[in-house]
């Protein structure tokens, strides 16, 4: 597996960043090759996925839980003014819990996940990377690639629509509580008007794309990390770059994504 | 491609180059059985390359390695790594994973290696291999809580509890004060004559190499400048061996 490698420096020209542009395409379109690869293969490492799916879910469970308490809050706070404008705030409930599965949910959590996770996996691997720890790996005839990269992107690509799922009910419980301070509303009338509201068609799209989400998260941390150089530097720099990159690719996979599912079941958009 | 002889290791004109920089050219050295061989050289001078091209960590650009007579360019993965199972590696830093504690280090490879072996013989294997170093109080810490010294000696433990029939030491005494270094240094030699090992050391301290080398070799740009006992190398009447060695700086 040879991977481009990145140019850095404090004199890059245009010609670099372009190079270098194009080399995280390569670099990331053989890790997932090689990902494909060696997912199916022995041994499966089943206790590493589990581990890393217990880690990455204590790690993330408190800050999504803020987040999505939050989203819930401030969208219906935000909201509530304009629906009252035109007599509509019986609709809260039903636009807000749509806002929430379809898009606000799966996106912030996924970029939340991303800062928290990408980041940690980016610093960790790169580590490991700079102290030789993975050519250690190497030669007690282990395979890092599948020992490091595999159970980390099938960790975070299981988590995370777990943990949107998560988020998605806080962020509802949220909702009803800015709407009890605002309004009079009983929460059989908020029930029913988001279970009514809310078909499981929404949930497709809407909780689907975070397997994606996850899996990229996963992957760019794995890939900044891995081919991390340069000592505590090149740490620091994976650790950031994966934020940046998988945050971005979220944003852009999450538009494409949603053309798809435009495309696909027309009838729930 | 098998070579029935005396050699455990083959060097045939091995060359490795980074972009324009030529670190090792057409390099040839023999490695007998049970021989301890010593890699003298200064900073920068390929030593470690050497070694990782050694262990298949880096592909040389030209040349054949033959570790038991088998061609290491020529083995497929699964092949390489049932030849590492014979070779042992103590890297410069020790390269201890942070995340798991000394047991967990040291039990990682026989898992790996042996997938079938009773967890029972693991726990003692990993027991018998730290009294070798003793450091059987160390077992539960994690490798940020050990000391410089004590890492090496865990970092040993890691890469001798395969059995490995070839060591290769990466800079085994960097950055260790001297008594460290001598203990370290007779700790390889005495575990070298009890398991009957090969051993290949990369090194720039005399004191380690006193007390190991039976054969040294000096590495001068990228190539091999000087061969022989380290007697031999110590009271060269040769300018840069003499100010290699020496503690004031002669003139060349």
């Amino acid at each position: 597996m040879k991977i481009p490698k990145i140019r850095y420096g404090r004199r890059l020209t245009y010609a670099d960043y372009l190079y270098n542009f194009f080399a995280t395409i390569t670099g990331l379109t053989i890790f997932n090759i090689e990902f494909a690869k060696q997912m199916f293969k022995t041994p499966l490492e089943i206790g590493q996925i589990k581990k890393h799916m217990d880690e990455l879910g204590v790690k993330t469970f408190g800050i999504v839980s803020i987040t999505g308490l939050i989203i819930g809050l401030v969208l219906t706070m935000q909201s509530q003014p304009i629906m009252q404008r035109f007599g509509a705030t019986d609709f809260l409930p039903a636009m807000v819990s749509i806002s929430v599965v379809r898009e606000l949910g799966p996106v912030i959590t996924a970029l939340i996940f991303a800062g928290r996770v990408s980041s940690g996996i980016g610093a960790e691997l790169g580590s490991m990377r700079v102290t030789e720890q993975i050519d250690a790996m190497e030669v007690s005839a282990i395979n890092p690639f599948k020992y490091l990269v595999v159970t980390r992107v099938i960790a975070t690509t299981m988590i995370l629509p777990i943990l949107t799922i998560y988020v998605i009910m806080i962020a509802l419980v949220g909702t009803y509580l800015a709407i009890i301070l605002m309004e009079s509303m009983s929460l059989k009338y908020f029930v029913d008007s988001v279970v009514t509201t809310i078909e499981f068609g929404d949930f497709i799209p809407g909780v689907g794309k975070t397997f994606v989400f996850g899996y990229l998260v996963g992957m760019v941390g794995c890939y900044k990390g891995l081919t991390a150089e340069g000592g505590t530097e090149g740490v620091g720099r994976a650790s950031t770059t994966a934020v940046v990159l998988s945050s971005l690719l979220i944003l852009i996979f999450d538009m494409v994504l949603v053309k798809i599912s435009l495309w696909l079941w027309p009838t729930i958009s | 491609m098998v070579m029935a002889n005396d050699k455990l290791v083959e060097i045939k004109n091995l060359s490795k180059r980074f972009e324009a920089l030529s670190v090792l050219d057409d390099i040839s050295i023999d490695v007998l059985r049970g021989e301890n061989l010593v890699v003298f050289g200064r900073s920068g001078q390929g030593k470690s390359v050497l070694l990782k091209c050694i262990i298949g960590l880096m592909h040389p650009d030209a040349g054949k390695i033959y570790i038991k007579g088998n061609d290491i360019s020529l083995l497929s993965m699964k092949e390489l790594n049932d030849l590492r199972k014979d070779i042992g590696f103590l890297f410069q830093g020790s390269a201890l994973y942070d995340s798991m504690t000394v047991r967990e280090n040291l039990e990682f490879p026989l898992q790996k290696h042996f997938p079938d072996k009773p967890q029972k013989e693991i726990d003692e294997k990993v027991l018998n291999t730290l009294e070798l170093v003793s450091l059987e109080d160390a077992i539960d810490k994690m490798p940020s809580e050990l000391s410089g010294g004590m890492k090496k000696r865990i970092g040993l433990a890691r890469s001798i509890i395969t059995d490995p029939e070839l060591m290769l030491y990466d800079e085994p005494t960097t950055g260790l004060d001297p008594i460290t270094t001598k203990e370290i240094s007779e700790l390889i030699i005495n575990l070298q004559k009890k398991l009957n090992m090969t051993s290949i050391v990369v090194t720039h301290d005399l004191i380690c190499a006193e007390i190991i080398a039976d054969r040294a070799i000096f590495l001068r740009d990228a190539k091999i400048a000087y061969e022989g006992n380290i007697t031999e190398l110590t009271n060269s009447a040769d300018s840069f061996l003499r100010n290699f060695f020496s503690h004031e700086l002669v003139k060349e």
